[in-house]
């Protein structure tokens, strides 16, 4: 393509009958580059922190699969993606100064010639949401850890996931991953990550909760070495481990290793393991067979099953049952209707911890249920309800 | 991906409407316009036979330019699918919305 002369652009100016003398000396000659047509190029809208990232050198992932909405990545955060369309025409030019950097660094010819590079009529718009973990777990769960005498191993079919393979299909950062792995206490087996079997996980804490029975240790100082010593033999050193870090906050005394055994994540667990058993429990039996289950010096409480388990408090003998709030919906609507579909009508209380981890940030629970349900008065008492007619 | 090195700045033009080529065919090659600015720092476009006047506007939010590896980013209602680079950050745009005067080359002479 011929490139504008300065005599031409001069000729223009003429025509035009602006004042040279009102103008800037340099001109930027545009003209569209070989690939502008292309569509190759597209724009994305960055939220405060993204640009700095990535100045930094930072990389921002766009994760999802074909039947799966788009996400976008930075090292800690997750956002949903929209296209926002303009009636505006929005051309990207490189090598283009503005005013400001022409006056601060005069080149030295008036006449610079920009090719765009491309041109849109929209962008993607970011949005801060929550990540999509769900998919993790269940995951590792399509092959859950049963120990190293499990007879499936050798003939398992089913995937295992390392943390790159994890990376590459779950829609969340990879620190939003990382923590995750922690909080469901993964562990990495053979450089996969990998959940225990529930009940492997159960004969584990039994063998670790025996031990300190049987050596009369506080629960607040078990030793680590001692354990590894005790049950070696029983199971793999990197299990017993394993459970005592999920199950017990570890800490150094004197350059020994000590754990303090966390009660209410214990009395959960057994909880769990009761529950399971059955569709539901009379609530009072449940009590006393469960503080007969958990280790000596331990007490139970109702609260250590929140998001665990439900109480029916209208059926007469009152009932408990399992309602794990990680087997619910991950979407904030479907989640509501899991709920009113499993209970007509939830108090603020009951319904708090199958809800709490729907909150985007700054989020309450308060402005949850007033989006999603609809509230009215029962027996004094403050409940709340579907929106939806109830079939 | 950021990559390595400094990333490019390049600065957004916006214009109303659309432009088309002049001559039938694909716009890749030809000529958009002059840009000029005044002493004062306002950005004057002159398109074909127009005049427009915009403002320099630092963007509250920046863009990133993404380049799709292998094939157009189809924008589609489930979103962008594989793999891009960024290739600059836009942090500027030349805003030209007000309507472009015509340039008038020859006044015809009242008899």
């Amino acid at each position: 393509a011929d490139m504008r002369s300065r005599a031409e652009v001069d000729a223009t100016l003429q025509t035009a009958k602006l004042n040279p003398e009102e103008l800037l000396p340099t001109v930027h000659c545009l003209s569209f580059g070989p690939q502008a047509g292309g569509g190759e190029c597209c724009l994305l809208q960055l939220e405060p922190g993204l640009c700095a990232e990535l100045e930094a050198g930072h990389s921002l992932v766009i994760r999802g699969e074909k039947d799966e909405h788009a996400v976008l990545c930075s090292k800690d955060k997750t956002y949903d993606m929209k296209i926002a369309d303009t009636s505006n025409m929005l051309l990207f030019v490189p090598g283009c100064k503005t005013p400001e950097e022409l006056n601060t660094d005069p080149v030295s010819c008036n006449i610079i010639h920009s090719q765009i590079a491309g041109f849109s009529h929209n962008y993607w718009e970011l949005r801060r949401c929550r990540p999509k973990l769900k998919k993790l777990r269940k995951l590792l769960l399509e092959d859950p850890y049963d120990g190293p005498d499990s007879q499936k191993d050798e003939t398992s079919t089913f995937s295992k996931y390392t943390t790159e393979d994890l990376l590459s299909v779950i829609q969340a950062s990879e620190e939003e991953i990382l923590h995750q792995l922690q909080v469901i206490d993964a562990c990495k087996i053979e450089g996969y990550w990998r959940i225990l079997d529930f009940d492997y996980e159960m004969k584990l804490l039994n063998h670790v909760t025996q031990l300190i029975d049987s050596e009369s240790w506080p629960l607040s100082k078990v030793p680590l070495c001692a354990c590894l010593e005790e049950l070696g033999s029983l199971e793999p050193r990197e299990m017993i481990e394993h459970i005592l870090v999920s199950y017990g906050r570890k800490y150094v005394d004197a350059g020994e290793v000590f754990f303090e055994m966390r009660e209410d994540k214990i009395c959960r667990a057994i909880g769990q393991m009761l529950l399971q058993n059955a569709v539901k429990f009379n609530l009072s039996e449940f009590e006393e067979v469960w503080q007969q289950s958990v280790p000596e010096g331990m007490t139970t409480r109702l609260d250590q099953l929140q998001g665990l388990a439900l109480v029916d408090k209208s059926s007469r003998p009152e009932t408990i049952f399992l309602l794990k709030v990680e087997d619910l919906p991950e979407d904030n609507q479907e989640r509501f209707n899991s709920l009113f579909g499993i209970r007509e009508k939830w108090t603020e209380v009951d319904i708090t911890p199958y809800i709490q981890d729907l909150c985007a940030e700054k989020q309450t629970v308060g402005a949850l249920l007033t989006k999603y349900a609809r509230s009215s008065m029962l027996n004094g008492v403050k409940v709340y309800n579907s929106r939806r007619p109830v079939s | 991906s950021g990559g390595t090195g400094a990333l490019a700045q390049w600065v957004l033009v916006e214009l109303q409407g659309e432009v088309e080529p002049r001559q039938s065919g694909t716009l890749a090659g030809s000529l958009l316009g002059d840009l000029h600015y005044t002493c004062e720092g306002v950005p004057v476009l002159i398109v074909g036979h127009h005049i427009l006047y915009g403002k320099v506007v630092q963007l509250e939010k920046p863009f990133a330019v993404l380049v799709k590896r292998g094939g157009a980013p189809q924008p589609s209602s489930s979103g962008p699918h594989g793999h891009y680079t960024v290739t600059a950050l836009i942090k500027t745009k030349l805003l030209f919305k007000t309507r472009p005067k015509p340039i008038i080359t020859h006044v015809p002479k009242k008899v």
